[in-house]
């Protein structure tokens, strides 16, 4: 029973959203969530290896032996992701420069294992790059939520263009780490709230 | 399905030659576009340290920088020279290196010919916390240097303790320490040693 292609974008960008509902890949998140260009190029990053690592898996499935599966999984990743910090070198200098080691680190992301290891490894090819792409923009959809309160209210810009027209002081916090953390809890609450009011009373 | 031993060995050996065939290709042919770019943020950053325009395409930047700026050796340091269009020397910026919180801060500091003012201040290469060490190199941060006085017995340090009137980031990292210490090391050490041979 596979699902189809509108169930896995509904399950993976909203009711089972990766950070928002699995809590998953919360590092990069607190990391790089400063500025809304770096972001989106890092949500990009982790789409594009996401997608390609699932389609890789589950092409490969009936022919990874069990064993091993999650070291051969890690090694795809693994290779994507250097692909990845390469094209950015060698095209994007800047942002490469800004995202620094967490490009490397999205091999360590929790979120491109998980639906290697939940979905690829059971399911055919294309639902599964399907999977994990829309898993990925679940990811940079909240990133960019994130970034969009941190850049505004830190620096008065959005993607870099000023927007500060009523001049108000913008807050240093913001662009501090702990903001990240204060912004992911809430907006963890809030949508949490929204996927599932009653859970609290259930106890 | 059950796969055996010499299937599990055979099957890793396959992929990981393929994907790191893969991955040498991808190097191999980025690799000189790479290079370019790094060359290429080089030597805006000496452009910057002696506030030379630093905008237009890679062509000009080249272009610029070969008109400017020349590489030589003063007392054993091997630094560049901002030369002015009658081949007077107008400034040096003078590389430096050293350990940051994770791994080696490097970069140009300029200083004028008579050593008495630092001209600007620039890394090329460092691996510190984006975010929080990382925002060394921020403007805010970086223009503080710029125009400051010094003397052959200068010691940069923040806040109330310099006579400067630098800031550090924030409080929350060593990258701010290892900055000054790097600094100071450059003015004792290499600085210094230039200063003999300019005084005729």
């Amino acid at each position: 029973m596979t699902e189809n292609i509108k169930e896995v974008i509904s399950r993976n960008v909203w009711k089972e959203n990766q950070v928002l509902r699995q809590i998953l890949g919360i590092c990069s998140c607190l990391a790089v969530t400063n500025l809304m260009i770096n972001s989106l190029v890092m949500g990009l990053g982790l789409t594009f290896v996401t997608a390609f690592s699932s389609l890789t898996i589950s092409l490969l499935r009936n022919a990874i032996p069990n064993r091993v599966r999650m070291i051969v999984q890690t090694l795809i990743i693994a290779a994507y992701v250097i692909l990845v910090d390469i094209f950015l070198k060698a095209n994007m200098t800047d942002i490469s420069k800004a995202l620094g080691p967490y490009v490397g680190l999205i091999i360590t992301n929790c979120i491109i294992m998980g639906r290697a290891e939940a979905y690829a490894q059971k399911n055919p090819p294309l639902i599964s790059m399907m999977d994990g792409f829309f898993a990925g923009l679940g990811y940079t959809a909240v990133l960019l939520i994130i970034s969009l309160f941190r850049e505004l209210l830190g620096f008065g810009t959005i993607f870099g263009f000023n927007v500060n027209f009523l001049g108000f002081e913008t807050w240093t916090i913001m662009v501090m780490p702990p903001a990240a953390f204060f912004l992911i809890g809430t907006l963890i609450w809030v949508t949490s709230n929204i996927f599932a009011p009653n859970k609290g009373k259930k106890s | 399905m059950k796969k055996g031993r010499i299937y599990t060995v055979v099957f890793m050996l396959i992929v990981s030659a393929v994907f790191t065939l893969l991955l040498a290709g991808a190097n191999k042919f980025y690799l000189p576009k790479i290079q370019e770019n790094e060359r290429l943020a080089e030597q805006t950053a000496i452009l910057y340290v002696f506030d030379i325009d630093q905008s237009g395409s890679a062509t000009q930047i080249l272009d610029r920088f070969d008109k400017n700026v020349k590489q030589t050796t003063i007392s054993e340091v091997t630094l560049y020279e901002y030369v002015s269009t009658e081949g007077q020397p107008l400034a040096y910026a003078v590389p430096f290196t050293g350990p940051g919180l994770w791994g080696r801060i490097s970069g140009y500091m300029g200083v004028s010919t008579k050593l008495d003012r630092i001209t600007g201040l620039v890394f090329t290469n460092h691996s510190e916390t984006p975010g929080l060490g990382g925002r060394i190199d921020e403007l805010t941060y970086r223009e503080q240097f710029k125009d400051l006085q010094i003397t052959a017995e200068t010691t940069l340090a923040y806040g109330e303790d310099g006579a400067s009137q630098i800031d550090a980031i924030t409080g929350a990292t060593s990258t701010s320490n290892a900055v000054l210490r790097i600094l100071n090391q450059l003015l004792d050490d290499t600085i210094s040693r230039l200063e003999g041979t300019d005084n005729d």
